[in-house]
């Protein structure tokens, strides 16, 4: 391990994150500087300013709502105006608001907007200094996961997030795949395998072909917007239904405290009933009763098959969405090999019953459903980094939805179809439809309508510059790339004279390439002027003990030069330099601070060298 | 391994010497498979032989990308090595996704088929063809059900050919005793009639032809039962009752030469010879006015009947005289 540089791969949660190494061959997770697995996606700023991530963001979320972000990875990569986005607005306790292109989201935190990536790129950053106190080194390299449903602009966004962080992010690979990953690690196996990945905010099923080290994903489905988040609301809304209906109508949800309490109590009540019949919900004081009134509690009891009937419907969408993608991998249930449950909320008994039902087989238990998605990612990371002859692996991951670009009448033109495997490109070849046109405009798309506006659009790209002749007479082949990363790329040339055009990028759902570098910048400025501090400090401390050593060693100093004849003005002399070193310190500018330091230091000696003399009767003083 | 496995391919000495972090055994590998991306075919990509099965593609395809998939040179400087691996990579996807699903590995085969294979593979589709008729007329001698469906078939069959080379009395008759069999086949029921109509012709021209015949001998009763009889069998054709109205017209028959004459106006109000006919009959018949009225709406819609232009003139002559 020590002559490799270490390296981690993160899960990045909607709830929760984990970091996970390999050392010595073998996949470990990293436990954060609290000793804890998992570390809450929960960014804060408290009253008084400070930046707080993780447990402690999430312990203070009741009292400080406003200022407190969690569930970031529902809103990174969005665009504002997105449906996701108005939905997200209406029930989440902090302040969104439009970047300043208009088209991606910040958030406000403690008076500041922030961009999405740069709140999980706080999240991360709490991770990797975690792994590095874990190694005692700086860690820079990562693998960061990402739901396979994910689109272009996600993928970009959390890409951006691992850059902020101060990570080089090898590679963004899929949840699910990740997982496969870190359960066929070590095993000679060759079947199918479907993957079914619920967690906090997300729903994705993968169904792989694994054989010979070889992880081949034969399919990809999902649904952003469907996890454990939603169970909880569910239970959420029950509670603020009932409590309203036995105290007059106060509607709970018009208090952002009584509501983040609800929050806490919903998802404690959830993970209680994985493991019982019913759990009790008790929130004393929930709300204020009126003038002269004692304070209202809340107090009920919710029983599993409540739980069922409340989210009855969101079960049915995780079966619905895993026949779908079972039909486009083109396999029946009864020939996968293996079902894999990933995710706190496979633990749900309801979510096991589902899936045991439609592919008539006991899943998988022999995973942590938590933890290996991050083993995973650490597994990608190794084999990047250190490719081996005898543990080899290769992750072969395809794209979760159409590439395509709009074409006449709003319709959608499919370029590069889901599930292709990736890296791949295509190219298509565009013409002028107007003479004398010098510029194309070309809006790429990602989704699984045939209308273009039902889909996700990745940006608008305008070729310009092309040379002016009759309509049509222009060909322009533009090449569509999917990195491994499942990230998009676009280019362009001239068919006729392999000119290559300029592409202008007019719209996306994240963070310019300026905004990026900016903030970049500024993180970078911070990291210095972190790292100046602590140097700062060294230099600070040894200069306070010098002045106060040279204090000390005054009234000896004073009697030895009594009795000499020379070096009459070193006590007037030293006094300027301790003035002139506490100003130094005052300053906190560490070049002022070293020069005083080594006068501090000549000081020293030379009083050392006359109370010592002074010390020695008959010295040669 | 055979000594040659690039037969004898003709590297270029600067990719060779590309400044790349690959040995030379591997940059052999990378251009040898480069250059082959246009002329092999999927399966010679894959390095399977043709029409290996769906499983075997999978195989072989998980073995070359060990070879070829960019992520197996991490950290490595690749040049232009990168692309073509990218290249060989996507070729191989391509390969697989075509052999793998059992449709398009079908299709694929036989588009790809080497000459003496495709010559098999159609002698056995041939070989096959024979061998299912020849278990359906086995099938047909032992089981009176299926004998008498095959009865049918084979009839409609025979009808449907006369048909086609004419013989449409003799298809009427097979397409009939089909439907006497059994008589719940809507195509053969059309079929049958289509027949009937075109045999009736037929025998009408048949007729027709004899009427002819008979006149030329002078036998004016024969000629115009004959002309009768084409007149009955095609009831579409006018030039038929106006023939026999002319040969009963000859023969002093008047009442029935008025009778196929009014059958030739109504078969056709628009033809002029049946006009012409029935305006002659009329006036032999003493109705000089119903005449006149025949024979001018003949001359309207054919003023080319000379005949029937004589005919008027002497009426009016008449008729002022």
């Amino acid at each position: 391990m020590s002559e490799t540089e270490p390296f981690v791969g993160i899960d990045l949660g909607t709830t929760n994150s984990v970091v996970a190494t390999v050392i010595d061959g073998v996949p470990r997770v990293i436990a954060n500087r609290i000793g804890q697995v998992l570390t809450p996606s929960v960014v804060a700023v408290s009253k008084n300013g400070k930046r707080l991530v993780g447990n402690i963001a999430k312990r203070q979320a009741i009292t400080n709502a406003e200022n407190t972000v969690f569930a970031a990875k529902r809103l990174i990569g969005r665009r504002w105006g997105s449906k996701e986005i108005e939905d997200a607005r209406r029930v989440l306790p902090y302040q969104l608001v439009p970047g300043p292109e208009g088209h991606d989201v910040r958030v406000v935190l403690g008076g500041r907007t922030f961009a999405i990536p740069e709140v999980s790129a706080m999240v991360l950053a709490e991770l990797k200094a975690d792994a590095e106190a874990f190694f005692g080194r700086r860690v820079a390299k990562a693998v960061i996961t990402v739901p396979a449903y994910f689109n272009d602009g996600q993928r970009q966004a959390t890409k951006d997030a691992g850059r902020i962080a101060g990570f080089e992010v090898l590679r963004i690979i899929n949840e699910p795949t990740s997982a496969a990953l870190a359960y066929g690690f070590g095993k000679q196996m060759e079947k199918k395998v479907v993957v079914f990945d619920l967690g906090g905010g997300t729903f994705d099923i993968s169904v792989l072909d694994i054989g010979k080290s070889v992880y081949d994903v034969v399919a990809v489905g999902g649904d952003t917007y469907l996890g454990g988040e939603d169970f909880d609301r569910r239970i959420m809304d029950w509670l603020t239904f009932s409590f309203a209906k036995e105290n007059q109508g106060i509607d709970l949800r018009q208090d952002t405290m009584a509501l983040q309490r609800l929050r806490d109590a919903a998802e404690k009540a959830k993970i209680e009933l994985s493991s019982v019949q019913s759990a009790a919900i008790h929130l004393p004081f929930l709300a204020a009763a009126g003038e002269g009134k004692a304070a209202l509690h809340l107090a009920k009891q919710l029983g599993r098959e409540k739980l069922e009937e409340l989210s009855k419907d969101l079960v049915d969408r995780c079966v619905h969405v895993t026949e779908r993608t079972l039909r486009d991998a083109g396999i029946r249930p009864a020939q996968v090999g293996e079902v894999l449950l990933v995710g706190g909320m496979t633990r749900v008994p309801r979510i096991q019953q589902a899936v045991k039902q439609f592919f008539g087989r006991e899943p998988s238990r022999g995973v942590h459903p938590e933890e290996v998605v991050a083993l995973g990612a650490a597994i990608q990371a190794h084999a990047l980094l250190y490719p081996q002859k005898d543990r080899e692996v290769l992750l072969l991951d395809v794209t979760p939805q159409n590439l395509g670009i709009m074409v006449v009448g709003g319709y959608f033109a499919t370029i590069i179809p889901k599930n292709t495997t990736v890296p791949t490109s295509q190219t298509h070849v565009f013409t002028t439809v107007q003479d004398q046109q010098t510029s194309v405009r070309i809006a790429v798309l990602q989704g699984g309508s045939d209308k273009a506006i039902e889909n996700e659009l990745l940006g608008e790209f305008i070729l310009d510059g092309i040379r002016a002749a009759k309509r049509g007479e222009v060909e322009i082949e533009v090449a569509f790339d999917i990195s491994a990363d499942g990230i998009v790329a676009v280019a362009a040339r001239d068919v006729d004279t392999g000119q290559r055009q300029s592409i202008t990028v007019t719209a996306t759902s994240g963070l310019t390439e300026n905004e990026l570098r900016r903030i970049l910048d500024e993180n970078l400025d911070e990291l210095l002027e972190r790292k100046q501090s602590g140097e700062l400090e060294r230099v600070r401390e040894r200069a306070q003990a010098m002045i106060e050593e040279i204090e000390g060693l005054v009234p000896q100093v004073r009697e030895a030069l009594t009795r000499s004849h020379y070096g009459k003005d070193a006590l007037q002399k030293a006094e300027g330099v301790v003035s002139r070193a506490r100003a130094a310190i005052a300053s906190q500018d560490l070049q002022q601070m070293a020069a005083a330091e080594e006068q501090l230091d000549r000081t020293v000696q030379l009083f050392k060298g006359l109370a010592g003399g002074a010390s020695i009767p008959g010295g040669e003083a | 391994m055979p000594v040659d496995r690039f037969q004898g391919f003709a590297f270029q000495a600067a990719d060779l010497s590309e400044d790349v972090d690959l040995d030379p055994e591997q940059r052999k590998e990378i251009l040898f498979a480069q250059a082959h991306l246009g002329d092999f075919t999927h399966w010679q990509v894959l390095g399977i032989p043709w029409n290996a099965p769906a499983d075997k593609a999978r195989e072989a395809y998980r073995e070359k990308v060990k070879v070829f998939h960019p992520d197996r040179y991490p950290g490595r400087r690749l040049g232009s090595y990168r692309a073509r691996l990218e290249q060989i990579f996507r070729r191989l996807t391509e390969a697989r996704d075509t052999l793998s699903s059992e449709a398009s590995r079908a299709v694929y085969a036989r588009q790809t088929a080497p000459p003496e294979e495709f010559a098999r593979a159609e002698a056995q589709r041939l070989d096959d063809e024979a061998r299912a008729r020849e278990r359906r007329a086995r099938l047909a001698r032992t089981n009176p059900l299926v004998a008498r469906v095959g009865r049918v078939h084979e009839m409609v069959e025979r009808g449907k050919r006369q048909m086609a080379e004419g013989h449409f009395t003799q298809a009427l008759n097979d397409l009939s005793t089909a439907l006497a069999i059994d008589p719940t086949l809507p195509e053969v029921k059309a079929l049958a009639q289509e027949a009937r109509k075109r045999a009736n012709a037929e025998r009408a021209k048949d007729c027709w032809d004899k009427a002819h015949s008979a006149e030329a001998v002078n036998n004016l009763e024969l000629a115009q039962d004959m002309a009768a009889e084409a007149a009955a069998g095609d009831p579409s054709n006018p030039r038929y009752p106006v023939f026999a109205a002319r040969l009963a017209l000859r023969r002093g028959a008047r009442d029935e030469a008025r009778a196929h004459a009014e059958a030739a106006v109504r078969a056709a109000p628009a033809h002029g010879p049946a006009h012409e006919v029935l305006g002659e009959v009329l006036a032999e018949q003493g109705d000089r006015a119903g005449a006149k009225r025949e024979l001018e709406r003949a001359l309207e819609l054919d003023p080319g009947l000379e005949g029937a232009r004589e005919r008027l003139k002497r009426l009016r002559w008449s008729f002022l005289g």
